[in-house]
């Protein structure tokens, strides 16, 4: 199962909304990166804008922004992945439950306090009625996402999938919680089809899920993608600055990943969050489509001149871990 | 209350139980509709009119005519509001 990218909408930590992918924002130090947004109002109606909530707004805008980078192509399904969903409203509206008594609640908490309140939104903006689904499983949120994405394209069901991973600061989680990373948020939006967009294109020719997996997963995943690791130019890891979540990194960067191999980090440019891999993911592939990744993605450069066979390797707390497999696409003339 | 006062409350308790971040009380016309035309508002927007009512002013409109005739305008709501202390007085 594979997938072409047409387009991509992130918002983030860094200015990605303007499709800036320079990632020069100095982050270093900031125990929380919160999203820099777009004016909304340009991408989202007005009268829509007025009840909508933080992570509404960063889900649609996200959404729209891939929409026009696509030229306004319209998907045929719809697909969220995240970890916490709309949880600063579901806050909201389980304190007013508990103030009020259950009496007299009001209506807008209720809306948009609900795990699939985003992709709903996204659907009712863009008037797609069709398969419409919000995927919930912590750190693989995401590529569950992706997964369902890419198997409705197999189907041929449907030509375009629009699917995407966010999630928003919440101060209560992250009080109950004091990561001991830095915390960030994000939306990233990708318009996927079953046909190359152009001439050069990005593909996503694999995306795997694992939990708690035997020591020797990447290499099984590789072999079955016709992949040995000395064919990678570049390995996107997931490395947040836990020591703890690091170790599981370093131990392949010594002894699995060739010295050929490029090793880039993102999550000191985004922060670490349920759907941090979305970021990865646009990361990739603009850097693929761009010939070279930002410098201050690169841990350690590698040979290739070009990127053009990318894996995206992450996990969640050493239990959730998550391949993409993403290259380069040009059609023989 | 004057009507005037009230009629000015309400302005201002709309604009904060709607989330209309862009209006002032002064944009509000009082006899202008609240929906459709006028503010424009919708159906989610009558039900949070319908809790401002409640909370507020403690009255709990349970017949349908009677909510559609107390929300026609920011005026109908300030009648309504005042028409009901009476009845209560």
């Amino acid at each position: 199962m594979h997938a072409y990218l047409t387009s991509t909408g992130l918002i983030s930590p860094q200015r990605t909304f303007e499709n800036d992918f320079s990632c020069g924002l100095e982050t270093e130090g900031a125990p929380i990166l919160p999203a820099i947004e777009p004016n909304y109002k340009g991408l989202i109606n007005p009268v829509q804008l007025r009840r909508m909530s933080r992570i509404l707004k960063l889900g649609l805008g996200a959404a729209q922004l891939c929409i026009n980078n696509a030229g306004g192509q319209q998907p045929d399904a719809i697909i969220v992945g995240t970890g916490l969903a709309c949880v600063n409203d579901l806050e909201i509206f389980l304190k007013s439950i508990i103030e009020t008594g259950e009496q007299s609640l009001s209506s807008i908490p209720f809306i948009n306090s609900l795990h699939n309140t985003v992709a709903a939104q996204v659907a009712r903006t863009l008037k797609i009625q069709t398969y419409n689904n919000t995927h919930c499983h912590r750190g693989a949120s995401f590529e569950n996402a992706l997964l369902d994405a890419l198997m409705l394209l197999h189907e041929k069901e449907h030509q375009q999938v629009l699917v995407g991973g966010i999630d928003e600061f919440s101060t209560h989680y992250y009080n109950l919680l004091t990561p001991k990373v830095v915390t960030g948020e994000g939306a990233g939006f990708f318009l996927l089809s079953n046909a190359p967009a152009g001439k050069n294109s990005v593909k996503i020719s694999a995306v795997r899920t694992f939990y708690a997996p035997e020591e020797n997963f990447i290499a099984r995943f590789l072999a079955e993608q016709h992949t040995p690791a000395h064919h990678l130019d570049a390995v996107l890891l997931g490395i947040n600055g836990n020591p703890g979540d690091d170790a599981v990194y370093c131990r392949l960067m010594d002894s699995f990943f060739p010295p050929s191999c490029q090793l880039i980090t993102y999550k000191h440019l985004c922060g670490e969050y349920h759907t941090s891999s979305a970021f990865g993911l646009a990361l990739a592939a603009h850097s693929i489509a761009a010939g070279a990744f930002p410098a201050p993605a690169i841990f350690k450069p590698g040979k290739a001149a070009k990127p053009q066979k990318v894996l995206l390797y992450n996990h969640y707390q050493n239990c959730n871990h998550t391949l993409i497999l993403i290259e380069k696409f040009a059609a023989e003339s | 209350m004057e009507k005037t006062a009230l009629v000015e409350q309400l302005k201002a308790q709309i604009i904060e139980a709607l989330l209309l971040e862009d209006l002032t009380p002064g944009d509000i016309d009082p006899a202008a509709p609240l929906f459709v035309e006028g503010l424009g508002l919708d159906s989610i927007d009558a039900l949070e009119l319908i809790l401002l009512l409640e909370k507020q002013y403690g009255i709990r409109v349970e017949d349908p005519k009677e909510r559609r005739d107390a929300l026609q305008s920011v005026n109908a709501m300030a009648d309504y509001i005042l028409s009901h202390e009476k009845s209560e007085g």
